[in-house]
């Protein structure tokens, strides 16, 4: 199997780059393969398209998170429970 | 009301709204999930004394609400833990895959569409069709934001298994979302990148030998 080299200098191909593609945006990589994915990154436009497209993708999936609609309810309704406990609130006291 | 029920009001209840949302995703359902809102809060009422001060309060209830959420599931009978049938086996080759999707939908110019709407809804149904463990996996980590070292310690699993159904997940829920900008008619001709086709030749390329 044969990645294209940018580079006989380039530490690490794209195929080992696009490998670490998660961990690298997660920042799960060690400081020193965080820095060869940079480098590649920073030199392979075809790389850094995928890193591009990849972040997006998890900015997407981070701002899908939502509120919960009836948040107010749903505590009157824990509150109401855990008073039967025994638990006392400052909302109702 | 004493300094405990206070400590618990001020630090606990304060994140009921993320433990709720947590809850959704697990249940998929919202009456099952008010359901286990409260069973956590009352779990983590009585332990509360348990808990160290200090540490992670959001972390530590969303582990309360899995652990109800598994004994509820235990009892119903409806989830089998064990097998896992389908695992993601090699964190690698489904990165890989993912970046193959990519190369494929520049290919058909479909990847330009996931920064150019509101995806939102799409993703949210679409992780709500992940199996269970995949679900977890992408909440935690994604849309949580929990690291994969923490986000294993509350599955119970060791790090490279969440790490494996997250990519796998995260493959899953790419191939989801091409799949709905092709059901909006999104094509080539929307989308002409000169830039993808370089990539597009690097991947194949690699790929196919």
């Amino acid at each position: 199997m044969s990645f294209t080299t940018l580079a006989q200098s380039e530490p690490i191909d794209c195929r080992t780059a696009v490998q670490r593609l998660w961990d690298y945006l997660d920042e799960e990589l060690d400081a020193a393969r965080m820095t060869e994915v940079s480098a590649h990154v920073a030199r392979c436009a075809a790389c850094g398209e995928h890193v591009h497209f990849a972040r997006t993708f998890l900015s997407a999936l981070s701002a899908s998170r939502t509120d919960v609609p009836d948040a107010t309810a749903l505590r009157s309704r824990v509150v109401d429970a855990l008073e039967r406990e025994g638990f006392s609130s400052t909302e109702r006291s | 009301m004493n300094d405990r029920d206070a400590q618990f009001e001020q630090n606990a209840l304060t994140c009921l709204p993320d433990v709720a949302r947590f809850a959704r995703s697990l249940t998929r359902n919202e009456s099952a999930a008010d359901d286990l809102v409260q069973e956590t809060f009352l779990r983590a009422y009585r332990g509360y004394a348990s808990f160290q001060q200090g540490a992670d309060v959001r972390r530590w209830l969303f582990s309360i609400c899995h652990h109800a959420f598994l004994r509820i599931q235990e009892r119903e009978q409806r989830m089998v833990l064990s097998g896992d049938a389908g695992e993601a086996g090699d964190a690698d080759l489904e990165t890989l895959a993912a970046v193959m999707g990519h190369v494929a939908a520049q290919r058909s110019g479909l990847d330009a569409f996931v920064s150019s709407i509101d995806v939102g809804p799409a993703i949210r149904e679409a992780i709500d069709q992940l199996a269970a463990p995949y679900r977890l996996a992408v909440t935690l980590v994604d849309v949580e934001g929990l690291s994969y070292e923490e986000a294993a310690q509350m599955a119970e699993v060791p790090v490279g298994t969440i790490r494996s159904r997250l990519f796998r997940a995260r493959r899953l829920l790419q191939e989801q979302l091409f799949e709905y900008a092709r059901d909006l008619g999104v094509t080539s001709a929307a989308t002409a990148k000169g830039p993808g086709r370089e990539s597009t030749s690097i991947m194949s390329t690699g790929l196919d030998q």
